[in-house]
């Protein structure tokens, strides 16, 4: 008898054609399961993110419960600041200008954040829990110098106290 | 000499000392709060609790105190025995119950001794939960701060105030954990000393109120050494600056000068540096406006007034620099270079100056060991504050002996105090009115001038019998008597005499007494007063007299006037005809004074704070002062000189301080060392300049980032061997150039504990400036001859004497808020006898010119005798002293 060439044995293809269906149907278990779990994906920038609690973003000076600046220019946080980039001046509340509950307010409270490492030294340095970390985070510009940020684009807005 | 042990550790000790004194000086960490190194031990705060052992085989041990344990022989202590630790923790958090803990708004965060203390000994948590005592605070005057929640009670202040400063409203009130430390109610605080409580107290109850003003933490200041310039004494200082404020000065240890201590004249006057009256740019009259010019421009027409230099003339300045000075006199050639001192006062100092080559001229230091006192004709306290603060000590010493012969160590302050109680030693005083020192002395002795220069021959006839005799009133020959032999008995005598009341006479007296008492054996002191920071320096220049410009009638082509107001050298009339008469005036000064606003060409002139020179001070010892501040546009003034000679081709070579100073020396063998008296600006340790910053320092990159991102490179700095940055050792440096005092773990002016090689001696790293005058001309000089005859004074007449302020008669803290707030208003002090009520407006009379101001009754001022106070502002100078006649309006 002569062998015929070129036909694959039977149980061979048997054994393929099974293969290759459940291959498929667990990639597809995958994609199934997945198909009805909740959406991770973040549309940004169409929908705001979402972060965690803990993120570190652009800060906030925060404000009390009445309304003053929490900062009492202590200049803790400066000192704490592994990168330098913390400048304040200090001056004195008056009964007539009172910024803060303290004796002092920072009269100038700048972050540059060419140089901010973004490690919360400052955030835990602060005795007043005034200084906090945000969750803001676009700080992309064309302009370095618009990157040093003053009081007024970090201080909390007087209406809401606390914020994020 | 002792054998000592500290844990384990075999020392050879001081046995005059204590144990924290010793293990301080050797460099153990031992916490302490009421010892004060210059004030001894009273342990009233039980913080330095160390382990005793009996001996060798003592295991047990026992708590005692180591600022009141001797350093005998055989003393073995620990440190670091477990029971002693705890018992340390626990004072700490005994002394926190009622601690406000409010470091990040308390002023002495980052620089607090308690901060320090707590932080060694281990203590951490508060575990009080009851309500904390509180205090009202008190409102204590321009410069100084009242916070008394922070208070420890370490009784340091009130040491400091009233046994050391001697004033008295200062006190501790109540009693049990309600202690109070304060005055009896709101007000100014007395003393010239004041200020010192800031860096006395260990906690932020006393504070720099000018500081606070402009608050910056320590950490972010940028310091440099300098020279106090507001008076002949020459106390060491650390100005701190940020952003180009000067924020304060604090004291520099100086063991020869100024030791622990500086005055408030001296720690507030940095004030002036930032009035908005400085001069910042160069200003050049064109008809009767004047106009703010270019640097390049203000030079070009510097060098133009200059012309060929034939009738241009310089006036130096007492207040400004050897530099400075040198710089002029090389500009416009010796022969023309005149002093600038008042009428009258450089007869004075060249006789001060020609005596002191033949005496012994004692340091500070040596000023506190001296055990009798005469003070001849000087008003020490507004005169050379430091001086009197040091003379207070000196009165102490005799007493002292008795403590010493009781076998109480000296260290041990409330077991002196309980032998001496409040005895004085011999101090005596002869000056027309009371002085701030009166209290210290033994006896007073009230005259005019003339009379006091009798006294002073008298006292030294009675000392020597070779001596020139001279008349005094049969009453005052018991207390003459009663000096000499003081003097003559001491063991180490002192003269202090000064040029206040302008009386030659009055010198050469103090003269004679010195050499009175060399002849007899005994080696006696003699400190002149100088009344500017730089008198002394210029004075040693031999420059003509200012008068013989003022009064010479000559065509002047250009004046060049450096840091000097003519009108408070020689009167009004006198100044405004010479320069009335002068083609061109240039005026390099600091401040916009009345000479700067008759000028045709005003430069700015760098301050204390943004300068570097050398000064020379009472004693003749040459100190240089490095800036504090950037360089600018408002440069020193031998560097405006510099600029104008270069740009006419004169001394090329001169391009950094170090140039000028080497040629001050070699053109005049007088001022030979002065090189020495700091390092060179190419000094370097470890290849990096000293930083100026401490490590800390904050905000660095993000300053300036305002005017540009890129962070600028720290300014060049040709003068000094100072970096305006934070990289760098200072913890090697040299005395004399060692901005500011941190070592690790003491933040607080107490990490001066290791940068001295024992506890009150010398900075490590060689010397802090070089005496000029070395007395080396001794060895019986001739006797002064004897004083002119006192001269009765005519009917209805007074003597005007001139009496200065040491908040108010100097000149550039004028502009410094805090002390001319504390300036007294123009008045003339007679005595009742006079026949004016006490506040009555008044005229007087005085070279043609009649002046206003009101009576000051003072009983003790003698017959005949008016005293004026010298040198306010928005005064007119006069002559003193002169006869006037008092008229009420
Ligand atoms: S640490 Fe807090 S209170 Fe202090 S300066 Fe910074 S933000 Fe202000
Ligand atoms: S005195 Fe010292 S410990 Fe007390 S609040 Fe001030 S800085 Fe803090
Ligand atoms: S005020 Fe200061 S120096 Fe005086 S007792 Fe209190 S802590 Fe000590
Ligand atoms: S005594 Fe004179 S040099 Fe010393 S701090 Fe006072 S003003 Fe300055
Ligand atoms: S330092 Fe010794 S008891 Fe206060």
């Amino acid at each position: 008898m002569t062998r015929a060439t070129g036909f694959l044995p039977m149980p061979s293809i048997l054994h393929d054609i099974a293969d290759t269906a459940l291959t498929l149907a667990a990639g597809f278990k995958v994609t199934l399961k997945n198909l009805f779990r909740p959406t991770v994906t973040e549309d940004y920038p169409s929908e705001p993110p979402r972060f965690e609690q803990r993120f570190r973003g652009l800060h906030i000076l925060q404000r009390d419960e009445s309304g003053l600046e929490k900062c009492v220019a202590c200049f803790l946080c400066a000192a704490a600041c592994p990168s330098n980039c913390i400048y304040i001046e200090a001056a004195e509340n008056t009964s007539e200008n009172r910024i803060s509950a303290g004796e002092r307010y920072a009269a100038v409270y700048n972050i540059d954040y060419n140089r901010c490492i973004f490690c919360g030294y400052c955030v835990e340095a602060c005795p007043t829990d005034a200084i906090t970390h945000g969750h803001g985070f676009e700080l992309a510009t064309y302009n370095v110098t618009e990157l040093i940020y003053r009081k007024e684009q970090l201080l909390a807005s007087p209406a809401s106290p606390a914020q994020f | 000499m002792a054998t000592v042990y500290i844990d384990g550790n075999r020392h050879d000790a001081d046995a005059k000392q204590n144990m924290l004194h010793v293990s301080l000086s050797l460099g153990y960490d031992l916490p302490f709060f009421c010892w004060h190194p210059a004030m001894g031990s009273i342990g009233a705060c039980r913080q330095c609790a160390v382990k005793q052992f009996k001996d060798e085989k003592d295991t047990k041990g026992r708590l005692v105190m180591a600022c009141l344990t001797p350093a005998l022989e055989d003393t073995r202590i620990s440190i670091a025995d477990q029971e002693a630790q705890e018992f340390r923790a626990a004072i700490i958090e005994g002394l926190m119950l009622h601690h406000p803990h409010d470091c990040p708004v308390c002023d002495e965060g980052g620089e607090c001794h308690l901060q320090d203390m707590t932080y060694l000994t281990g203590h951490a948590y508060r575990r009080y939960r009851f309500q904390k005592r509180t205090y009202r605070n008190q409102f204590l005057g321009p410069f100084v701060n009242h916070e008394m929640n922070r208070c420890i009670q370490c009784y340091r202040c009130v040491r400091f105030y009233r046994g050391y400063a001697g004033e008295h409203d200062l006190n501790s009130f109540s009693i049990h954990h309600t202690v109070y430390f304060g005055r009896h109610e709101d007000g100014i605080l007395e003393s010239e000393f004041s200020g010192n409580l800031a860096e006395v107290c260990p906690t932020g109850v006393f504070t720099d109120r000018t500081l606070g003003q402009h608050y910056t933490r320590k950490w972010d200041q940028t310091y440099a050494p300098s020279i106090c310039h507001s008076c002949g004494v020459g106390c060491n200082i650390s100005p701190g600056q940020r952003d180009g404020i000067v924020r304060r000065i604090l004291n520099r240890y100086n063991h020869e000068v100024n030791g622990y201590f500086i005055c408030d004249r001296g720690r507030f006057s940095y004030e002036y540096v930032n009035s908005p009256e400085r001069i910042r740019a160069p200003l050049v009259r064109r008809g009767d406006e004047r106009e703010v010019i270019e640097k390049d421009e203000a030079v070009k027409i510097f060098a133009e007034m200059l012309g060929s230099g034939e009738d241009v003339i310089g006036i130096g300045s007492p207040r400004a620099s050897l530099e400075a000075n040198f710089a002029l006199r090389a500009l416009v050639g010796a022969d023309r270079f005149f002093s600038g001192f008042s009428t009258g006062e450089q007869r004075l100092i060249e006789l001060m100056l020609s005596i002191m080559q033949t005496v012994h001229v004692p340091s500070l230091r040596e000023v506190e060991a001296c055990d009798a006192v005469l003070i001849l004709g000087e008003d020490v306290t507004n005169v050379a504050a430091r001086m009197a603060l040091a003379l207070r000590q000196s009165a102490r010493r005799e007493p002292q002996k008795k403590a010493l012969a009781a076998r109480v160590p000296l260290w041990d302050d409330l077991g002196v105090r309980q032998v001496t109680g409040d005895a004085i030693g011999p101090v005596f005083i002869a000056f027309p009115c009371a002085t701030r020192l009166d209290d210290v002395a033994e006896a007073t002795y009230r005259g005019r001038p003339d009379q006091i220069a009798q006294f002073g021959y008298a006292v030294a006839a009675a000392i020597h019998s070779g001596a020139p005799p001279a008349n005094t009133d049969a009453s005052a020959q018991a207390l003459v008597k009663r000096i000499a032999e003081a003097l003559r008995t001491a063991e180490r005598p002192l003269v202090v005499s000064g040029a206040t009341l302008r009386n030659e006479a009055i010198i050469g007296a103090a003269a004679n007494i010195v050499y009175a008492l060399e002849r007899e054996g005994r080696s006696a002191g003699l400190a002149f007063t100088m009344p500017e920071a730089n008198t002394c320096g210029l004075g040693l220049m031999r420059a003509r007299a200012l008068e013989e410009a003022l009064e010479s009638r000559v065509q002047y082509g250009t004046v060049v006037i450096l840091e000097n107001d003519l009108y408070r050298r020689a009167t009004a009339a006198i100044v405004d005809e010479f320069l009335a008469r002068a083609g061109n005036v240039v005026v390099l000064d600091q401040v916009n004074t009345r000479t700067a606003a008759r000028a045709n060409l005003v430069l700015p002139v760098a301050s204390f704070a943004e300068s570097a020179g050398t000064l020379v001070n009472f004693e003749s010892r040459a100190q240089r002062f490095f800036p504090v501040l950037p360089p600018s546009d408002v440069q020193e003034s031998w560097r405006w000189i510099t600029d104008v000679a270069t740009r006419r081709g004169e001394f090329g070579s001169w391009n950094s301080l170090d140039d000028v100073t080497a040629a001050v020396e070699q053109e005049m063998p007088i001022f030979r060392g002065i090189t020495a008296a700091a390092p060179p600006s190419s000094y370097r340790i470890a290849g990096e300049k000293i930083p100026r910053q401490p490590h800390r320092y904050s905000g660095r990159t993000a300053t300036l980032v305002n005017i540009s991102i890129h962070e600028p490179p720290p300014p060049d700095d040709p003068d000094s061997p100072l970096a305006y940055s934070m990289e760098g050792y200072t913890y090697k440096a040299p005395a004399s150039a060692l901005p500011f005092l941190w070592a690790p773990g003491w933040n607080s002016a107490r990490a001066l504990l290791k940068f001295q090689e024992e506890i009150n001696g010398p900075l490590r790293g060689g010397p802090v400036g070089i005496r000029l005058i070395r007395g080396d001309r001794r060895g019986a000089p001739e006797f002064f001859s004897g004083a002119p005859e006192p001269v009765n004074a005519p009917e209805r007449r007074w003597l005007a004497v001139p009496i200065y302020h040491l908040f108010g008669s100097d000149e550039l803290t004028h502009w410094a808020p805090a002390i001319s707030s504390l300036a007294p208003q123009p008045y003339v002090a007679v005595n009742e006898r006079a026949g004016f009520r006490d506040g009555a407006p008044v005229a007087f009379q005085s070279d043609g010119a009649t002046q206003t101001a009101v009576i000051k009754i003072r009983s003790e001022i003698p017959d005949g005798v008016a005293a004026v106070p010298a040198g306010l502002r928005e005064t007119e100078t006069l002559r003193l002293p002169a006869w006037i006649s008092i008229e009420a309006i």
